[in-house]
């Protein structure tokens, strides 16, 4: 189990660089298209059965079919130059940057070992499936798959549609404003 | 079940793939592989929630990642639209030369 990860988790990385680093961009779709593969393997590993069928089905379904249909129908010219300046290597540079800066901090409120997990609780929400007393550093024992005892979408689906409703009905408020704003900006007469 | 010792890996690979994404959206000028990258930044932060999520004994990560699925979703077929109308208006698909809108 802990190769597949490893071996989910190396070509993830390498054809995400494929990402970039192709000229043709059909080839970064098919790059993507391998790296959002790799990563649902792994949200299968990590218990995610239900986020792994979405994955499968919006991205590498969806999304990457809609990506390839537009690089046929467009047929964008290979890069000839590379687009690199100093502002760039400046914004790489800072993009590193702070990506190690917020990953050193989100690990500082969690420390593991073989054990267990320790997790500071920032603005402590203690209204999880984790019931207990409110305590700001509560220890989630590893490895506890209560969570998921009754089956994972279920489980999802539960939290979902009471703790997380608000918040899902306001994603389909993006979704119908999304869908109108393509229809408007695709149909005909909008050209100058 | 995989290993504890494999959660640092998981954020060291969010990291990776987060920046390999900014990456590409700084030095690529092709608008299609600039919004490729873009998915690739809200992949690697949906990795992180969900390595969280499991590791942490929470759904709450895997509700998050799924939110951010469907705006990524929303975003892209905005972003297409976006696109094709920019290449019907007989324009070179370069993202240094879209610039009305910031004049």
């Amino acid at each position: 189990m802990n190769v597949l990860v490893v071996v989910a988790m190396a070509l993830a990385a390498i054809s995400s660089l494929g990402v970039v680093l192709s000229r043709q961009t059909i080839y970064s779709a098919l790059s993507l298209v391998v790296t959002i593969a790799m990563i649902s393997v792994l949200f299968l590993l990590l218990n995610a059965q239900f986020l792994f069928a979405v994955q499968i089905i919006i991205y590498a379904g969806a999304v990457m079919v809609l990506f390839v249909f537009i690089i046929a129908l467009l047929s964008p010219d290979a890069e000839d130059r590379p687009g690199r300046d100093w502002r760039a290597v400046v914004g790489l540079i800072a993009v590193a940057a702070v990506t190690i800066l917020v990953f050193v901090a989100a690990g500082n409120g969690v420390t593991y070992n073989s054990k267990g997990f320790r997790a500071t609780q920032l603005l402590g929400s203690c209204t999880s499936l984790n019931a207990g007393p409110c305590d700001p550093y509560r220890t989630f024992s590893y490895p506890v798959d209560a969570t998921n005892a009754a089956g994972n979408v279920q489980t999802v689906a539960g939290q979902l549609f009471t703790t997380f409703l608000l918040p899902f009905e306001i994603t389909s408020l993006l979704l119908l404003v999304a869908v109108i704003g393509a229809v408007y900006l695709t149909r005909r007469g909008v050209e100058r | 079940m995989i290993s504890t010792g494999l959660f640092p890996y998981m954020l060291g690979l969010s990291a990776f793939l987060f920046t390999v994404g900014a990456t590409g959206v700084l030095i690529r000028r092709n608008p299609l592989v600039v919004f490729m990258c873009i998915e690739l930044m809200l992949n690697a932060g949906n990795v992180a929630l969900i390595a969280y999520g499991r590791f942490l004994n929470s759904v709450e990560g895997q509700i998050f990642a799924f939110m951010v699925i469907i705006v990524a979703a929303a975003e892209v077929v905005v972003g297409l639209a976006l696109i094709t109308q920019i290449f019907r208006l007989g324009r070179e698909l370069d993202v240094d030369d879209i610039s009305e809108m910031s004049e």
